[in-house]
């Protein structure tokens, strides 16, 4: 029965034309839906946070943000060598990064602002030093360095760590138990 | 931006194109070439779902490879079955006929898909190689289908 079954060749040529139409229509159907998904697809920052060996003790570090828990004596610089690790996860290429001010608190004109005299944040290579984000008080105002919040952009090599080295400094005359925040933000160039 | 499964959906849509025509020539091939064909397509299928339920696992250069290796076998296709026409079937003029209409245009079109990728991406690599081959293509094109069209020179160069 199967033996005879011949299609002829309009006949053939026709399901061979529907089924093409099927499968071109379905791939196409698939393709457009990856570049739907390629345009909102979030995926690990290329330029991380890692922990370094100063980092100080009960902070949280993940790849997009961290919390450094740090301390500031009074009259004593208080030095976090290698606080945080900047991390060029991608092999091949370099890509720039920079710091940006985002918040602080306690606010300027609070008087428990003077309860520091400097926080900085300091970037450096391998070799040198590369840029800073520092945060002086001068009575009970943060005066940011630089004054617009934020550095320069720095290529980071492919495959490469710098680090963030933390300052403290406290006023002789500063309280225990006061806090502040610092929200820096680390904007990456693709 | 282009997307490495471009090349993907570009070598389904040749193999499909294939199937359809080993079917309209099907005196020269045998009987299971047209279905051969669809399954190669079907497997372009394949490729895309892989591709989109591995997206976040394989990275671009590895989609543009296998992609890649994909529409380099739809292409060696074409053109294997333009040497069958020249030299298995003799049929000459039917070799002609395919290069031209079939064989040059999709290395057009596939070498412009791919040039345009490698320089979205920025890759470094024979990107003056796949220039060149672009230029050729276009160039052969462009006079075989004057010539295709022409009578006069048909006829002086005695094709007809």
């Amino acid at each position: 029965m199967f033996g005879s079954l011949k299609l002829k060749k309009p006949t053939k040529f026709l399901i061979l034309l529907l089924t093409s139409i099927l499968i071109g229509a379905v791939n196409a159907a698939i393709f457009y839906t990856l570049t739907m998904e390629s345009q909102f697809l979030v995926s690990s920052p290329v330029i991380r946070f890692s922990s370094a060996p100063d980092e100080p003790s009960g902070s949280t570090v993940n790849d997009a943000w961290c919390m450094l828990n740090a301390t500031s004596y009074p009259n004593a610089t208080l030095t976090y060598e290698q606080a945080l690790y900047i991390e060029n996860t991608d092999g091949s290429n370099a890509h720039s990064f920079r710091l940006r001010h985002l918040d602080v608190s306690p606010v300027n004109g609070t008087a428990t602002v003077g309860n520091w005299s400097s926080i900085k944040f300091m970037v450096y290579n391998s070799t040198d030093f590369v840029c800073s984000l520092n945060y002086t008080v001068s009575g009970t105002d943060w005066i940011l360095e630089p004054s617009s919040g934020e550095t320069n952009y720095y290529s980071v090599p492919a495959s490469t760590s710098w680090w963030i080295r933390l300052e403290t400094l406290s006023p002789a005359t500063a309280t225990t138990g006061n806090t502040c925040y610092i929200t820096i933000a680390v904007d990456v160039q693709q | 931006m282009l997307l490495p499964e471009l090349f993907a959906l570009l070598a389904s849509d040749l193999f499909l194109l294939l199937s359809l025509l080993t079917c309209l020539l099907e005196e020269r091939f045998p009987k299971a070439i047209p279905y051969v064909y669809q399954a190669a397509a079907v497997m372009g299928f394949g490729h895309l779902m892989v591709s989109k339920m591995f997206l976040t696992v394989f990275d671009a250069e590895m989609r543009f490879w296998y992609n890649l290796f994909y529409l380099m076998v739809g292409l060696a296709n074409i053109i294997a079955v333009n040497i069958y026409f020249a030299v298995s079937q003799k049929t000459w003029f039917l070799a002609r006929v395919w290069s031209l209409a079939v064989t040059f245009p999709t290395l057009l079109i596939s070498t412009f898909f791919i040039y345009n990728y490698g320089y979205l991406q920025a890759a470094t690599g024979p990107i003056s190689t796949l220039q060149i081959i672009l230029m050729i293509s276009f160039a052969v094109l462009g006079v075989s289908v004057f010539v295709l069209f022409s009578q006069k020179i048909l006829e002086k160069l005695g094709w007809r």
